[in-house]
């Protein structure tokens, strides 16, 4: 091997982008967080479901026959979506704690084509996770208590549901990550606007302060999950898709135009 | 081939006394690094080595000025670790991946066969170890996994920010003898210490700053010679009024010193145990010595160094020498 021999025949940003989305994956794949986030998402996801479903099955029956068993996995995912919000945001800031992102930016400097990368690939993974979780809840729960339906156009709506929900949240956590550079600051802010915020606003009886709890991110995925509290689709869509645009914005800059670390 | 031209980089500051202000970290600097040697980035701890290496490798964004690496701004390159590979922090490993996973990743990016993954983890001696977490590695084990990465991609420039810095002696061989190695095969390598005695030993070249200024740019010999590196000689006698006198006459320099001995400066042995036979006493200890490149660096340095420790002001009455 000698240092003489240039042989960089030129690559283009499509294999850039590709090799950096396999070394995001790589990067998930090879740290036990990861594996202990899904496990968490399977447990809460699939166990809510599960419960919910037979809760339903040993309860009082009649009025509830006939209701669609998908919404074992909607129940499962307005909890279990927490594990895997925490696997995307675990994807993007632990480089700042340990200074690997000095590493990363050296193997991909180009940072609009790192960011695309990692963006996708914890969004691709938290959503698709989510799905198959939820989709196991809701068959869970049509053999626990066969008096729910399984309909195909039942399963596409609500599986369509929670994809949207966990997609726009992944991204918020994502985004939220490379702005704040810190696992602390950035779980703290997503729990509060997905979580804590929405679900405790409202419970004041102050108008003002149920107002804001419906400008909040989480109050849009509440809506998509459970149908509550009352607002059209079109609101719902602006607060995911607003606040996941703001945050991706905001962590986008951060990646793109400040000093690595 | 490392071009810096006029880089600068200057942090902003909030200072309860002078208010917000800036701070130049990196002033100005300009200088080549040569493929085919070792060259030593020298400079006392915060004279803004690191910010400079980060600016090359496009990490933190220059205030002013720019940086090539084989005649490219380092960020636009599509396969970096096929050009320069660097070795920042050690530390800057995730603590709960395996040392061969981290290689894998940076592998992934480039495209390149795990083959040569193993290679460079038998390069530097990672062995078994690789396969362990991060987490429970020693210094001087993160610093090879760190070397291991730097040679991934086989590239012709390399850039190490105090690769010795806590690495045993075997370990400060190790890094000599590569470095070396790496130099002669016609690579150009960057090596930063604040550590004098390292670059003396491993070193060809010598680019020297202090608070983010040049302060020189030339070989060791250069840097050596053009400080007034001159000779001098030390000499012990147990009657040194005697020998001083003689020295004297002959308009030689000499300073008593510490331990009693003389120093005679610009002279060699020869002339001061000439002057000795002939003025017949007896020489107990007779040595050139050269000042050493820490001397010769702390010379040049002196005014820049940033961070010194305070010294509290002499009792009266006590005498420094």
């Amino acid at each position: 091997m000698s240092a003489a021999e240039v042989a960089t025949p030129t690559t283009g940003t499509a294999t850039v982008f590709r090799r950096a989305a396999g070394a995001e994956w790589l990067r998930l794949r090879t740290v036990r967080t990861t594996w202990w986030c899904l496990l968490a998402a399977a447990v809460t996801i699939v166990g809510i479901g599960a419960t919910a479903a037979f809760d339903e099955a040993t309860g009082p029956a009649d009025p509830l026959t006939g209701l669609p068993a998908t919404f074992a996995g909607e129940f499962g995912v307005l909890l279990g979506q927490f594990a895997l919000l925490v696997l995307a945001l675990l994807a993007v800031t632990p480089e700042y704690a340990t200074g690997s992102i000095g590493p990363t930016l050296q193997w991909t400097p180009r940072r609009g084509v790192l960011l695309a990368a990692r963006v996708t690939v914890p969004v691709v993974v938290a959503t698709v996770a989510g799905v198959l979780l939820a989709l196991v809840a809701d068959v869970a729960a049509w053999l626990i208590a066969p008096d729910l339906t399984l309909t195909l156009a039942d399963l596409a709506d609500s599986l369509g549901r929670v994809a949207a929900v966990l997609a726009a949240g992944s991204v918020l956590a994502v985004g939220v990550g490379l702005l704040l550079r810190s696992t602390a600051g950035a779980l703290a802010t997503v729990f509060l606007l997905q979580l804590v915020l929405p679900a405790l606003l409202p419970g004041f009886g102050v108008e003002w302060m149920a107002d804001l709890g419906e400008l909040l991110p989480g109050t849009g995925a509440v809506w998509l999950l459970l149908g509550e509290p009352d607002m059209t689709a079109a609101a719902a869509a602006t607060l995911l898709v607003g606040w996941s645009g703001a945050a991706l914005a905001a962590g986008g800059w951060s990646l793109l135009r400040r000093d690595a670390s | 081939m490392i071009q810096v031209r006029g880089l600068t980089k200057e942090y902003g500051t909030t200072s309860r006394l002078r208010g917000p202000g800036t701070v130049r970290a990196v002033d100005d600097l300009t200088f080549d690094v040569q493929p085919g040697k070792v060259t030593g980035f020298l400079g006392p701890n915060g004279a803004g080595k690191s910010t400079t290496m980060r600016m090359v490798l496009g990490l933190d964004r220059p205030t002013a000025g720019s940086a090539l690496v084989a005649g490219r701004p380092f960020a636009t390159l599509a396969e970096p670790l096929r050009t320069a590979g660097a070795l920042l922090d050690a530390g800057a490993v995730h603590p709960g991946r395996s040392g061969r996973d981290h290689l894998r990743v940076a592998a992934r990016t480039h495209g390149i066969p795990l083959r040569r993954v193993d290679d460079v983890v038998d390069q530097v001696g990672l062995g078994p170890a690789a396969r362990r977490r991060v987490r429970g590695y020693s210094l001087g084990m993160r610093q090879r996994l760190g070397i291991a990465t730097a040679l991934l991609g086989d590239p012709a420039v390399l850039l190490f920010d105090e690769p010795m810095n806590g690495l045993d002696l075997d370990g400060v061989r190790w890094i000599r003898r590569l470095v070396r190695e790496l130099a002669d095969e016609g690579r150009t390598v960057l090596l930063s210490s604040h550590l004098m005695s390292e670059m003396e030993q491993t070193a060809d070249h010598l680019v020297i700053i202090g608070r983010g200024r040049l302060i020189a740019d030339a070989s060791m010999q250069e840097v050596m010679r053009g400080q007034g590196a001159q000779r001098s000689v030390r000499v012990r006698t147990p009657s040194p009024d005697a020998l001083v006198g003689a020295l004297r006459r002959r308009r030689l320099q000499v300073h008593p010193t510490e331990d009693g001995d003389l120093l005679v400066e610009g002279a060699t042995a020869e002339t001061v145990g000439d002057v000795a036979l002939e003025t017949g006493v007896a020489v107990h200890r007779l040595a050139e010595e050269h000042s050493s490149l820490e001397q010769v660096y702390l010379d040049l340095t002196g005014d820049s160094v940033q961070y010194r420790v305070a010294v509290a002001p002499e009792p009266a009455g006590l005498v420094q020498r």
